[in-house]
């Protein structure tokens, strides 16, 4: 029942608020206590579960809860967590709350209906990383770009129309046919002998006519690949980042694009066996790309939201390399990677918001001095932004170290390309920091010292990446188990 | 004449007598009654409907099976939704009158017999009582040129039509000898037959708007008074492809499977590309409307009761999402305005339900989840998979993802922009909000729990 309720608990939670626009105190408050209710649910498994790694369901699931839904066409209410669901399930559950603070005074027109789409955003997201029926995944795939669509478009800054249009027609684009994809998989199955059913546990292993597989696997990676982003699939995530609302901002970085490598390796590298392995030379070379690529353009940046923007291309690029070399080392890596990446960018672009709602703009060049007047906000702008660049000590340094260490073994080459990337995240890191923090002020901006709310939510974040940076032990040994299941190497 | 047989022809009498009452109501008194008495007629028809029993074959040429029984169902809700739609809109554009809602009340009685025909003359004489109350319905607004011209447009391209699936029927009666469905069968290489066919499946065509026949479509829906249109592009729509189902299920497909192949691919194509550059909304959703026809068709085309029953189930989702998008498009326009998507600027926090209806209309016609339009597109492809029809239901998804463009353009209309100056909106009123509650309920329902229709429909079709 314990998912049924996360999933359920901020979409039927978030739908009261969206009548609660004349009363901005009440409609935060209450958003507030259900995005806390949902963290206290997900403690909850925590302390209940014994060992979080792997389960003792089949597939390796620890919980798992299977109701018919439409059995007319085979698909079932199927939902199950282990130690991967649990991590990004966690991550969602942390940084909602975080995404509702930084927008708690910003936001200020509709904010029963902002809070409400946050909410319904978490419960769909939720969905993602716990179904595991293809078609009640596909709901929920889709389900989130609407509220998505309406947090950049309503609340948004800028182009914000063009840039949600354009964020929703990329992303849905891409996923129209993995619907094909979902279905032709169940007619193979069928075909095959097997029973109708969409449910991935038993769609692993489907044999496939040869020709099949292929095109099969392009349409759920296509799907994946827009959502994650990689180069060339990427040119709608700068716009929707630097047009969304700082809480779409955090969770778009977050929480969404995890959803895309989560598909990649919960669906696609298990489900289609032979054709990813045929796949995997491109895929490192989109991986590269998208590390060099997004790295060098966040250098050329004059607003820095834009910057951290395209820093999460470079990012994501690793977290692929890490998929594709499909390692048991590099694959750990990706995944806490995906956290590290949701904690650092998520901090970093409610930094941005912060500084941009104080000074009115976000191009850096307006910026400099930051740090003798407000020392507590650089200094943590300083902590993220070398948390980003992978300082050793901090959280990003040990998901890289473990996907550079994984990759190298299976593919020298490029992982030596990939590591130029290291490099070129620390110079547009570091040059940033130097131009916001050091520099002598090049105008009289209004920038005060950090609040009592933005310490709270910074603070925390800190808090977790120096845990995450000196101690992921834990963590290891969370993923060891189904790692270890989906390589092949057991656990 | 049997007790079966007057049961059978009931839903009939329901409807025609209904429609009698509210022309003698206008003598007595003018304006008042005539809308809710068409109401309760055709609820009753489809109440009637539901109890009735099966039968196959009756004395009176018209049938009672249970694919008979839904479409009765079908087509008496939906006229009734579409009375409480036009309640008030007639009212505001000062067309509230008796014949109205008798010649709407006609025009279901067509669109039953459709359902019901046991032989092809039946089957013939409802689709011609069908379009002929069209004609009057869409020329209705005798103040509006509009309306005119699009009644004079339906009644040119219907009557043609009408020639065809004439001339059609008389062609298959000259090769079989035959006006009973029974001896409706493949023609094979009877070149009088073939001929009959093609001419029946143009007739169609037009009927159900499939490109190339379709060129009346967004004329129409866009002149038409809105409340006609909802129930054109809902019940008329349905009726046409009762008769469809009716023809193809006793020759099967196999025949026509090139030319049926063609029509849904241009459908989709067509249909989805116009729309994308149209400002005015009634237009959009007319090209829309030949494109969902599209995805319709392209289920049939296996020729198998899974595709049948995929398409009643998608004409139910697609029944309500029309309802719904005609209904608020009527309820948010007044004495003028509303026309153009520009209009709708705001109107999402002007007026929170109707605007909300007609955005889960648009996100359901995009095939978005959690509405029954996604529900719908899944059964649709699904039977066109399985099927084999692989490179259609391709070109079917790709169209669908670029129709997803001009749907959300009247969300962000709705939601994203905003109107400085304030256009004068209609007050809600009861009836239409009733009609509106009950598709949008509809729609969501059928989004997360299509369970026991699909159930339905499988068991009418086997």
């Amino acid at each position: 029942m314990v998912l049924t309720l996360l999933i359920f608990l901020p979409l039927l939670g978030g739908l009261p608020l969206l009548a609660l626009n004349g009363r901005p105190v009440l409609a935060r408050r209450l958003a507030l206590a259900i995005a806390g209710a949902e963290l206290g649910a997900m403690v909850l498994v925590t302390l209940r579960t014994p060992q979080l790694g792997v389960g003792t369901l089949p597939g390796g699931y620890f919980l798992m809860e299977d109701r018919s839904w439409i059995p007319t066409f085979g698909i079932r209410y199927l939902v199950g967590m282990d130690g991967i669901s649990y991590l990004l399930a966690a991550l969602t559950a942390f940084i909602t709350p975080l995404a509702i603070f930084t927008s708690w005074r910003s936001i200020r027109e509709k904010v029963g209906c902002h809070f409400a789409l946050i909410l319904l955003l978490e419960g769909a997201i939720m969905g993602i990383f716990l179904s595991l029926d293809l078609v009640l995944f596909y709901l929920f795939w889709e389900g989130m770009l609407i509220p998505m669509f309406l947090l950049i478009g309503v609340w948004g800054h800028g182009n914000r129309i063009r840039s949600a249009l354009k964020f929703f027609l990329f992303t849905f684009s891409g996923s129209v046919l993995m619907l094909l994809g979902i279905i032709g998989l169940h007619l193979v199955h069928l075909a095959g002998g097997g029973k109708a059913t969409f449910a991935l546990p038993e769609l692993i292993g489907t044999r496939f006519p040869p020709g099949v597989e292929g095109w099969l696997c392009a349409a759920f990676l296509l799907a994946f690949a827009v959502k994650a982003p990689l180069v060339p699939f990427h040119t709608w995530l700068p716009d929707a980042h630097t047009d969304a609302p700082t809480a779409g901002s955090v969770d778009l970085a977050g929480l969404l694009l995890k959803t895309g490598a989560y598909g990649f390796i919960r669906f696609a590298w298990p489900l289609f066996p032979h054709a990813t392995a045929r796949l995997t030379p491109l895929l490192y070379v989109v991986a590269v790309a998208g590390i060099i690529y997004g790295a060098w353009i966040a250098y050329a940046q004059t607003d820095m939201k834009r910057l951290v923007a395209y820093s999460s291309i470079s990012h994501m690029g690793f977290i692929m390399l890490g998929i594709a070399a499909w390692t048991p080392l590099s694959l750990t890596g990706s995944l806490l990677q995906m956290v590290n990446h949701g904690i650092t960018t998520g901090a970093l672009f409610a930094l941005v918001g912060m500084l941009g709602e104080r000074a009115g703009t976000r191009e850096i060049s307006a910026f400099g001095g930051l740090w003798d007047r407000a020392p507590f906000l650089s200094g943590l702008f300083l902590l993220f932004a070398m948390a980003s660049a992978g300082l050793p000590g901090l959280n990003n340094f040990v998901g890289e170290f473990l996907i550079l260490t994984g990759s190298f073994r299976a593919a020298p080459l490029v992982t030596i390309f990939a590591f130029t990337g290291v490099v070129l995240t620390l110079l547009y890191t570091v040059r940033l920091a130097k131009l916001l923090l050091f520099v002598t002020p090049r105008g009289d901006l209004p920038l005060g010292e950090i609040s009592r709310r933005e310490l709270v939510i910074l603070g925390t974040l800190a808090v977790v990446a120096l845990y995450l940076g000196l101690h992921p032990t834990p963590f290891l040994q969370l993923l060891q188990g189904p790692v270890g299941l989906l390589t092949g190497g057991g656990s | 004449m049997s007790v079966a047989d007057l049961w059978s022809i009931t839903p009939l009498g329901i409807l025609g007598a209904g429609a009698l009452v509210i022309l003698l109501l206008g003598a007595v008194t003018p304006g008042r009654y005539g809308n809710s008495v068409g109401v309760v007629a055709s609820l009753a028809a489809a109440g009637w409907a539901l109890q009735s029993p099966p039968l196959a074959a009756t004395g009176t040429g018209l049938v009672a099976t249970p694919f008979a029984r839904f479409f009765t169902v079908l087509l008496g809700v939906t006229a009734a939704l579409a009375l409480l739609i036009s309640r008030d809109w007639l009212v505001r554009r000062k067309m509230a009158g008796e014949e109205y809602p008798a010649t709407l009340l006609f025009a279901t009685l067509g669109m039953v017999t459709v359902a019901c025909a046991g032989n092809l003359l039946l089957l013939f004489l409802g689709l011609e009582a069908l379009t002929f109350a069209f004609y009057i319905l869409a020329a209705m607004d005798r103040d509006d040129p509009d309306s005119a011209e699009a009644g004079i447009k339906y009644l040119l391209m219907g009557g043609v039509a009408a020639a065809f699936i004439a001339f059609g029927l008389a062609l298959l009666y000259a090769g079989t000898g035959s006006l009973e469905l029974s001896s409706v069968a493949p023609p094979g290489r009877n070149g009088l037959l073939l001929a009959g066919w093609g001419l029946l499946l143009a007739g169609l065509a037009f009927k159900v708007s499939l490109v190339p026949f379709h060129l009346w479509t967004p004329d129409v829906y866009e002149g038409a008074p809105t409340p006609v249109v909802a129930f054109l592009a809902t019940g008329s729509k349905s009726a046409g492809v009762a008769a469809t189902l009716i023809l193809l299920g006793r020759s099967g497909t196999g025949f026509l499977h090139h030319p049926l192949w063609l029509l849904a691919c241009l459908s989709m194509v067509v249909g989805n590309l116009a729309a994308l550059r149209q400002s005015k909304i009634k237009r959009m959703l007319g090209y829309s409307a030949i494109a969902q026809m599209g995805y319709l068709l392209m289920a049939l085309l296996s020729g198998t009761a899974t595709g049948a029953a995929a398409s009643l189930f998608y004409l139910v989702v697609y029944g309500a999402m029309n309802l719904a998008a005609f209904g608020a498009v009527a309820a948010l326009s007044g004495e003028g305005g509303g026309d153009l998507m520009d209009d709708y600027r705001g109107l999402g926090y002007r007026a929170p339900f109707r605007g909300g209806c007609l955005a889960l209309a648009m996100i359901s016609l995009a095939g978005i989840p959690p509405t029954a339009g996604f529900t719908g597109k899944f059964a649709l492809f699904r039977a066109t998979l399985m099927g084999g029809e692989i490179s259609l239901a391709v070109v079917g998804v790709l169209s669908a993802a670029v129709s997803v463009y001009f749907y959300l353009r009247v969300v962000t209309a709705l939601y994203l922009r905003s109107n400085e100056e304030e256009t004068p909106i209609p007050a809600a009123t009861p009836a239409s909000s009733v009609a509106l509650a009950l598709s949008a309920a509809l729609l969501l329902i059928l989004g997360v729990w299509p369970g026991p229709l699909l159930e339905l429909v499988e068991v009418i079709m086997k």
